[in-house]
């Protein structure tokens, strides 16, 4: 096993213990989702100490709960049917006007060239730094926003659901977004295959009449895209990506702004990112079983 | 209940669609799985819903399930105990004064197995949690067991829930280092 901090060693042994605090236990699979070596010494931990069961005594539920096992997985046979024949993408958003706000590519082009973190919070951090600076003052009017209206950093953890995939198999990409230096606030979550989009709410709550709204911010296209208001659940789920090609979904930065509530009126951000992320390729958690053996 | 290798086969087939193996793997399964969520949640309703998201889970990822890494029973009762534990944690937030009861109720301990009946691993770890200090075997064992969080435990032991985060720390390194992980 390679080497990892007594902290990341803790967190793994302590995620699979089970005595870490909610806003722990998201970060810990903040890390299994982004670090396949950190999710596999989870799994060996639980492992490990999943033996234990082995004394917990056997009670059976009521059949009730089979019933609607069996209901939940024909419905959720039924949505995939849905989403999976995939069409060919429809064509990307009309172009608009060359956008009287400056050219961002500079911006992008600096994050580009890193494709592959292997650890999420460095990677986090570190580009957070650079875009919220460059973004802010390249883009957008820094005196745009009041310091008294950016959220506060908090890291309040709300109820998070782990929505399942429509296909466990299509590659799965996550986006932290979060404040420089600051606990993971939102997680955007996109599967390749459907190019459905979730966004979890993990660390962020808007101020009373403000909303959240999620923007996508490519050098190929003109302005940031709007990919709508989050909502106040605890995750929202859109199809509205695909109507952008994987290439812009994959170097996109992704922003969250401040916004009147309901969202933005008229298509354009008002306030500068205040939590921002990029897309990196989760691995698939483990190589599919075998063929059973005869 | 069906021996590990017949697991893997049934999860195989679950992995490719096969709608009555599930309902066998429920069947082989549901009561172990039930067992472990009922004494973390201690609510036959709260305990009911984690099994069924359990299995819808297991339905839609048993193709990831790695037999090289892990047993079928633990995989799946991982699954399970990880979303009572969160589902523990979230409402120990809201208030943990809220349960004081629950508290007595969960100090008892799990069905003694016969020596004879254990697994080759579950001896091993017992002999790992056995060197520990016995404080600190309890600790480790009723925050597996009950799913108890720092401050419940530091409400059980009576000292400040920083010290029992030390010692779940240590406890964990101790016994890392005495299987050799």
């Amino acid at each position: 096993m390679m080497a990892y901090s007594e902290d990341q060693i803790a967190l793994a042994a302590e995620y699979a213990l089970g005595t870490l605090d909610a806003e722990e236990r998201v970060q810990a699979e903040t890390m299994m989702s982004a670090d396949k070596e950190f999710a596999a010494m989870v799994e060996a931990w639980q492992h490990k100490l999943g033996v234990l069961n082995q004394m917990v005594g056997s009670v059976e539920p009521r059949p009730e709960v089979w019933n609607k096992i069996k209901s939940a997985i024909s419905l959720s046979e039924a949505q995939a049917a849905l989403v999976l024949p995939e069409a060919p993408p429809p064509a990307a958003p009309e172009i608009v006007e060359p956008s009287p706000v400056a050219d961002t590519s500079n911006v992008i082009k600096l994050s580009v060239q890193a494709r592959r973190w292997r650890n999420l919070a460095t990677f986090a951090t570190a580009i957070a730094a650079a875009l919220i600076a460059m973004i802010a003052v390249g883009v957008y009017q820094p005196d745009l926003l009041p310091e008294a209206i950016r959220p506060k950093p908090r890291t309040q953890v709300v109820e998070v659901k782990i929505p399942s995939a429509p296909t466990s198999r299509s590659a799965q990409y996550v986006a932290v977004l979060q404040k420089e230096g600051g606990a993971p606030a939102f997680i955007l979550t996109v599967d390749a295959a459907t190019r459905n989009f979730t966004v979890r709410k993990v660390g962020a709550s808007a101020e009373p009449g403000k909303s959240f709204e999620l923007w996508l911010i490519s050098d190929k296209l003109p302005r940031p895209r709007s990919l709508g208001v989050i909502g106040n659940s605890d995750f929202t789920a859109r199809p509205v990506l695909a109507s952008y090609d994987n290439d812009v979904i994959n170097n996109a930065t992704y922003a969250v702004t401040v916004e009147q509530a309901g969202g933005s009126p008229d298509g354009v951000p008002h306030s500068a990112p205040v939590f921002t992320g990029k897309l990196i390729e989760t691995v698939p958690l483990a190589a599919p079983a075998p063929a059973p053996a005869r | 209940m069906l021996t590990p290798a017949e697991l893997v086969w049934l999860i195989a087939a679950v992995a490719k669609g096969d709608e009555a193996a599930f309902e066998r793997l429920y069947a082989a399964t549901r009561a172990k799985l039930f067992g472990v969520v009922l004494r973390i949640l201690r609510r036959q309703d709260l305990a009911e819903e984690v099994i069924q998201e359990t299995y819808v889970k297991i339905w839609s990822s048993a193709g990831q399930f790695n037999p090289g890494l892990s047993s079928p029973i633990t995989w799946m009762a991982s699954i399970a105990r990880n979303r009572a534990i969160d589902i523990v944690r979230k409402r120990g937030e809201l208030s943990i004064e809220e349960e004081p009861a629950a508290m007595e109720v969960a100090a008892d301990s799990p069905d003694p197995l016969a020596r004879r009946e254990m697994t080759e691993e579950l001896k091993r770890l017992l002999e790992c949690v056995g060197r520990l200090e016995p404080d600190r075997q309890k600790l480790v064992l009723l925050a597996y067991y009950n799913g108890w969080s720092r401050e419940q435990l530091a409400a059980k032991f009576e000292t400040p829930v920083n010290t029992v985060k030390t010692w779940l720390r240590r406890s964990m390194m101790d016994i890392r280092e005495c299987l050799g992980l």
